[in-house]
C-alpha cells in the first residue's frame, strides 16, 4: 500500500521545480508586470497606481503601434520561410548524402554566431552601393536594385532574410532528430511496396512527424515575440521607426527611456495573442487527452 | 624559533597591510574602445598612485552600463562609482535617495567657479552635488575633407547656414557626397541640434529645449529650422539609413563625401587613419564666430552607502577625477577636452584647442538635449525628427507633434 | 523515380558499422537527375549560408584602411592575421586590455552546469507529463509555455529582487538559477513532444514489469532519449554560450562570460570600430558552440531509436 500511495507522489514531486518556475517564475513575474504597468514607474518600480493611463498612451504611440504591425508581418514569413526551408533541408540531408557532417554544420553554424557581429554583416550585405546590390550589377545585370533596406516599406523584409538565415539550421536540426527517430520498419514496407520516396515523405513520415513540427513552430514563434537583437544590430528600428518590433519598443522604455509602466504595459499586450493563440490549442489538447 | 617569529612577524606586517590597503573602489563604465581605454587606465593609475584600488568594471554601450547600474543598486551590491552622462538620467536615482553627495570635494575645490554653467545645472540638484564631471565633448562639429573642398571649389569654410547649403550645393556638383550621414536616430537628432542652434540662435535653442515653450515651438523662425533641417536630407547619399557613425566618417576620411556633422568623438577616427587636423582633415564648430555650442559629458556618480571604507574610496576618486593632471591625461587620449575651465590646452591639438577656448567664453556654451530633457521627452523628440526626417510628414505636422510631446 | 533513393533500413549496431554500410551504399548508387538536383539544392543553399561567414573571414584579414576604402566582397591585397591576436588577447575591453580570452572559462563554468540542469530537469518534466499525467501538470505547463514568449529583460527586475532577497545576487548560482528558469520551457517542450512519439505500450509494459517512476525514466526513457538530448543541448549550450544580457546583469564581476567581452569589443558608442578585430572576435567566441555542432554528428545516426523502440 505504501508502494503505490508513493508511486502516486513521485510524478508530483518530480514536477515540483517544475511547478516553483511556472508559478512562482513566469506567473509571479507576469502578474507583477501587469500591477508595474497600472503605475507611474520610471526608472524604479513605484506604487503609484494611475490606472489604464499607460495603456491610453501606449495605443497612442505611433511606433507602438507600428511594431505590432510589423510583428505581425514578420512572423508569418519568419515562420513560414524558417519551416519549410529547414523541412526541406533536413530531408534532402536524410538522404545519406557525401559530407552529411560539413553540411549539418554549415547549416547549423549562424545559430552559433552573436547576432552582433553577423547583423553587422547583413547590413553591410543588404546595403545599396556595396555587398549584393552593387555585386549583382558588377556582374552585369545593371538594371538590378535591392535597396530594401533603406526603405520604410520593405525594410521589415530584411530582417526577415538575416533571421530566416539564423533560424533555419535549428528548424533543419530539430526535424533531421524527428526523421531520424522514424522507425525503420516503415522505410522497409514503403520500399517493399515499392512507394516512390517523395510520397513516402509527403504522406508518411512528414505527418508522423507531427510532435516535432509543432515543437519547431512554438519555438519559432517565441523567436518571432523576443526579436530584438537582430533588428538593432541591422537597422537600429529605422530608417525611422520603420522596423520597430515590439521587444525593442519595450527594451528600449525600460532602460534607455526610463519608463518601465509603458514598458510594462507593452510587455503584458505582447502577451494578449500569444495567450489569445495558446488557449484553444491548449483546449483542444485537453480535450484530446480526455477523449 | 626564530623562524615562526619571522613567520609571525610577517603575518602582523600581511594584516596591518591589509587594514590600511588603499580604498578600494570598482568603477562601472563604458569605455571600451582602444582610445578611451587607454584614457581610462589613466584615471586608473592616477588613483592607484594616490592610494587606492581600482577594480575595472567595463561594459560596453551606455544603456547596458546603467541598467546593470540601476539593477545592482536595486540588488543591493552597487559599485562604488557609476558613468552617467550629463543628463537627467540619474535624477530619479537622486530622488529614491540612492546616492552619495560631494559636497565636501565640491566646496573645497570650487567646483562653482572652475566648471561650465550648463554642467553645474546638471550636476547640483537641490544644493548638493551629486556627480563629478570628467569630461566635455561637443556634440555638433562639422568635419570637412580638405582635398573634397578644394575638388568642389570651395575657398573658405562656411561661416552661416546659407554658406554651407551654398557648399553643399558645389560639393553635390563635384559629383561628391555633400554630407556624409549614418541614419539613425541619435543621429538626426544630432543634425536637428546643429540646425536649431546655429539658425535658430542660442535664445531660440534654449527656450525649445530648455523650456519646452509651447509660443516658441509654434514660432515660425521654428518652422524655418525644421524646414532647413529636412533640406539637409537633400544632401546625403541613398545609402545612409542604419550606418553606423564611423562608417560615415570613413567618407569623409576617403574624400568621397565632403562634410559629417558630428561630435568630436570623430577625431578618434581621422587620427586613426594617419590625417592630421588642417591638414587633410578641418573641425569647424559652428557656423559663425558667436554660434552656440552644445556640450555633454561623463560624470561618474556614487551610489549611497554607509560603509565607512566605500565612502573614503568615492571621497577619494571624487578628488583624483577633479586633478587638472587626471583631466589632462585622460581627456588627451579620449579625444574630449577638461571640463575644468581653468585647463592648460597647450598639449591638445588644434581642434580641441578651438574648444576649449570656446568653452571659456561663457556666452556660448550650451548643453545638448538630453542635459535638459528627460529620457523620455528626449526619446519623443528623437522618434518625431527621425519620423520628419524619413518620411513625407508636412511641417505644420511635426511641428504641431513637437509641441504635444513636449508639453509635458 | 527510384526506389533505391529510400534508404534502407539499419539494424541498430555500432556508428562504424553505420558508415561502412554508407560507404557500400554510395558505391551503389546511381547519378540520377533527382540525385543530381538533391545536390544542386543543397550546394546552392550552403552558398546562401555561407556567405556572411565568407564575409566575416575576409574582413578579419584586412587592415582598416583597406576595410574603410570599402568592398566587402574583395581579398585582402594585404593579408594580416594581426586581428586575430588581437581579437584573442589583446584588444581592450575595458581599462583591461586582454582580449576575449579572458571571459573563456567564466563562460564554461557557467555554461556546463546550465546546460545539464535544465536537460535533466526537462526531461524529468517531459516524462512526468507524457506518461504519467498528473492533474494540474498541464496547466503548469500551459504556463511555462506562455512565459518562453516574454522578452526576457521584463523579467530581469522581479528576479533581481528575489536573488537579493535569498541573498545569492551576483554570484555563479544566481546566474545557473537564472538559466534554468529562462530554459526550462524550451527543454519541457523538447522532451515532451519527443515523449509523445514513443507508444504508450512501451511505457505500460515496463510498468507491467514492475518499474517506478524513476526506474522507468532511467532505464527506458533517457538512454533511448538521444537525440533529442543532443538537439536540447545544442540549443541549450548555444543560447547559455551566447547569451548577453542575463549573464551581465546575475553573473557577478567575477564571473563575467565571453559574450560580455565580446560586446565590449564590439560595441562601443563613441569609440573607434575595428571591424576586423570584431569579426575575428565573434568567431572565436563562436567556437564551443560549433565544436559542439561538429562533434555532435554520431548521434544524429538513424536507428538509435528505433531499435530499442521495438525491443
Amino acid at each position: 500500500m505504501a508502494t503505490r500511495s508513493l508511486t502516486r507522489a513521485t510524478p508530483y514531486a518530480a514536477l515540483l521545480p517544475m511547478a516553483v518556475v511556472a508559478v512562482l517564475g513566469y506567473l509571479g513575474a507576469g502578474l507583477w508586470t501587469f500591477y508595474l504597468s497600472l503605475t507611474a514607474s520610471r526608472t524604479f518600480p513605484s506604487a503609484h497606481v494611475i490606472g489604464l493611463a499607460q495603456y491610453h498612451r501606449l495605443f497612442d504611440n505611433e511606433r507602438w503601434m507600428l511594431s505590432l504591425h510589423n510583428l505581425a508581418a514578420y512572423g508569418a514569413l519568419f515562420v513560414l520561410a524558417s519551416l519549410v526551408i529547414g523541412a526541406l533541408l533536413a530531408v534532402f540531408i536524410d538522404q545519406n548524402v557525401t559530407g552529411e557532417g560539413v553540411l549539418r554544420t554549415v547549416f547549423l553554424y549562424p545559430y552559433a554566431m552573436s547576432f552582433v557581429a553577423t547583423g553587422l554583416v547583413w547590413q553591410w550585405l543588404l546595403s545599396p552601393g556595396d555587398g549584393i546590390d552593387s555585386a549583382i550589377r558588377a556582374l552585369g545585370f545593371d538594371g538590378f536594385r535591392f535597396d530594401w533596406i533603406v526603405s520604410q516599406d520593405h525594410v521589415i523584409y530584411t530582417v526577415v532574410i538575416a533571421t530566416v538565415w539564423q533560424a533555419s539550421g535549428l528548424v533543419m536540426a530539430l526535424m533531421l532528430a524527428g526523421l531520424r527517430g522514424v522507425d525503420p520498419e516503415i522505410w522497409k514496407a514503403a520500399r517493399l511496396d515499392g512507394i516512390p520516396a517523395w510520397r513516402v515523405y509527403a504522406q508518411i513520415v512528414l505527418p508522423m512527424l507531427w510532435p516535432t513540427v509543432a515543437t519547431v513552430l512554438l519555438l519559432l514563434g517565441t523567436a518571432v515575440a523576443k526579436l530584438y537583437d537582430a533588428v538593432v544590430a541591422m537597422t537600429q528600428g529605422g530608417p525611422g521607426i520603420a522596423s520597430e518590433v515590439p521587444a525593442k519598443f519595450i527594451m528600449d522604455h525600460l532602460f534607455l527611456r526610463s519608463n518601465v509602466g509603458l514598458a510594462s504595459a507593452g510587455a503584458v499586450v505582447l502577451l494578449v495573442p500569444v495567450l489569445a493563440l495558446l488557449a484553444p490549442y491548449a483546449y483542444a489538447r485537453s480535450r484530446k487527452e480526455a477523449a | 624559533m626564530v623562524g615562526t617569529r619571522r613567520w609571525l612577524l610577517g603575518v602582523c606586517l600581511c594584516a596591518w597591510a591589509a587594514a590600511h590597503a588603499g580604498p578600494r573602489a570598482e568603477v562601472i563604465h563604458w569605455w571600451t574602445s582602444g582610445g578611451e581605454s587607454a584614457a581610462v587606465k589613466q584615471v586608473e593609475q592616477a588613483y592607484r598612485a594616490a592610494g587606492g584600488t581600482w577594480v575595472d568594471t567595463a561594459i560596453a554601450g551606455g544603456d547596458q552600463a546603467r541598467a546593470v547600474t540601476i539593477n545592482r543598486i536595486i540588488g543591493g551590491n552597487p559599485p562604488t562609482a557609476a558613468q552617467f552622462n550629463t543628463s537627467k538620467q540619474f535624477l530619479d536615482i537622486i530622488e529614491e535617495d540612492m546616492l552619495n553627495p560631494v559636497d565636501d570635494i565640491a566646496r573645497r575645490d570650487h567646483w562653482d567657479a572652475v566648471l561650465p554653467a550648463p554642467i553645474v545645472d546638471v550636476i547640483k540638484v537641490r544644493g548638493h552635488w551629486y556627480a563629478v564631471p570628467i569630461n566635455i565633448h561637443m556634440q555638433t562639429w562639422i568635419w570637412y575633407s580638405t582635398s573634397a573642398f578644394a575638388k568642389a571649389g570651395i575657398a573658405r569654410e562656411p561661416a552661416s547656414m546659407d554658406e554651407l547649403f551654398a557648399d553643399l550645393d558645389k560639393l553635390k556638383s563635384a559629383g561628391l557626397i555633400p554630407l556624409a550621414h549614418g541614419g539613425q536616430a541619435w543621429q538626426e537628432i544630432l543634425l536637428f541640434s546643429m540646425v536649431l542652434s546655429n539658425l535658430g540662435g542660442r535664445d531660440l535653442y534654449l527656450k525649445v529645449i530648455r523650456d519646452r515653450d509651447q509660443a516658441a515651438i509654434h514660432s515660425e523662425a521654428f518652422r524655418k529650422v525644421l524646414v532647413a533641417f529636412k533640406r539637409l536630407q537633400g544632401y546625403v547619399d541613398p545609402a545612409a539609413p542604419g550606418r553606423n557613425w564611423n562608417d560615415a566618417t570613413a567618407l569623409v576620411i576617403g574624400g568621397k563625401a565632403g562634410m559629417q556633422i558630428m561630435g568630436d568623438w570623430a577625431k578618434g577616427e581621422f587620427i586613426a587613419a594617419g590625417q592630421t587636423p588642417g591638414r587633410q582633415f578641418g573641425c569647424l564648430p559652428g557656423l559663425g564666430k558667436d554660434s552656440p555650442y552644445l556640450i555633454q559629458g561623463d560624470v561618474f556618480v556614487f551610489p549611497k552607502t554607509d560603509d565607512a571604507a566605500t565612502l573614503r574610496a568615492q571621497k577619494l576618486l571624487a578628488d583624483v577625477v577633479e586633478r587638472p593632471a587626471v583631466q589632462l591625461a585622460f581627456n588627451k587620449l579620449k579625444g574630449s577636452i577638461p571640463v575644468r575651465l581653468d585647463a592648460d590646452d597647450s598639449q591638445f591639438d588644434a581642434c580641441a584647442r578651438k574648444g576649449m577656448a570656446i568653452l571659456r567664453d561663457p556666452r556660448r556654451p550650451v548643453g545638448v538635449a538630453e542635459v535638459y530633457l528627460t529620457p523620455d521627452q528626449n526619446g519623443a523628440l528623437q522618434d518625431l525628427l527621425t519620423a520628419f526626417w524619413n518620411t513625407n510628414m508636412p511641417v505644420e505636422r511635426a511641428q504641431n507633434s513637437i509641441a504635444s510631446a513636449l508639453r509635458y | 523515380m527510384n526506389p533505391r533513393t529510400i534508404v534502407p533500413p539499419l539494424p541498430p549496431t555500432t556508428a562504424a558499422a553505420h558508415r561502412r554500410e554508407a560507404a557500400a551504399r554510395r558505391a551503389r548508387r546511381r547519378f540520377t537527375p533527382a540525385r543530381i538536383g538533391l545536390y544542386v539544392f543543397l550546394l546552392g543553399a550552403a552558398l546562401f549560408f555561407l556567405l556572411p561567414l565568407y564575409v566575416m573571414i575576409v574582413t578579419s584579414l584586412k587592415s582598416m584602411d583597406e576595410i574603410r576604402q570599402g568592398g566587402i566582397f574583395a581579398l585582402p591585397h594585404a593579408l594580416t592575421v594581426e586581428p586575430w591576436r588581437l581579437a584573442w588577447s589583446g584588444v581592450c575591453t575595458g581599462a583591461a586590455c586582454a582580449g576575449v580570452r579572458t571571459g573563456f572559462w567564466n563562460s564554461v563554468a557557467i555554461t556546463v552546469p546550465s546546460t545539464i540542469l535544465p536537460i535533466l530537469l526537462g526531461a524529468v518534466n517531459g516524462y512526468a507529463l507524457s506518461f504519467w499525467r498528473p492533474r494540474g501538470a498541464n496547466v503548469l505547463f500551459g504556463i511555462l509555455m506562455a512565459g518562453a514568449f516574454v522578452p526576457v529583460q521584463v523579467m530581469i527586475y522581479p528576479l533581481v529582487r528575489v536573488l537579493a532577497l535569498a541573498g545569492i545576487f551576483g554570484s555563479l548560482p544566481a546566474i545557473v538559477l537564472v538559466h534554468l528558469v529562462f530554459g526550462m520551457p524550451v527543454m519541457t517542450l523538447l522532451f515532451r513532444n519527443y515523449y509523445c512519439n514513443v507508444p504508450h505500450e512501451l511505457f505500460q509494459a515496463a510498468r507491467i514489469d514492475g518499474g517506478g517512476f524513476w526506474r522507468i525514466f532511467a532505464q527506458v526513457m533517457l538512454p533511448m532519449s538521444l537525440p533529442v538530448i543532443v538537439v536540447a543541448a545544442i540549443m541549450q549550450v548555444t543560447g547559455v554560450w551566447n547569451d548577453y544580457i542575463l549573464g551581465l546583469v546575475f553573473a557577478g564581476r567575477d564571473n563575467m562570460p565571453m559574450m560580455v567581452q565580446l560586446n565590449n569589443v564590439i560595441n562601443t558608442t563613441t569609440g573607434t570600430r575595428q571591424y576586423n578585430v570584431n569579426m575575428a572576435a565573434t568567431i572565436l567566441t563562436a567556437l564551443v558552440p560549433l565544436a559542439l555542432y561538429f562533434f555532435s554528428g554520431r548521434w544524429f545516426v538513424r536507428g538509435i531509436a528505433a531499435g530499442a523502440v521495438k525491443g
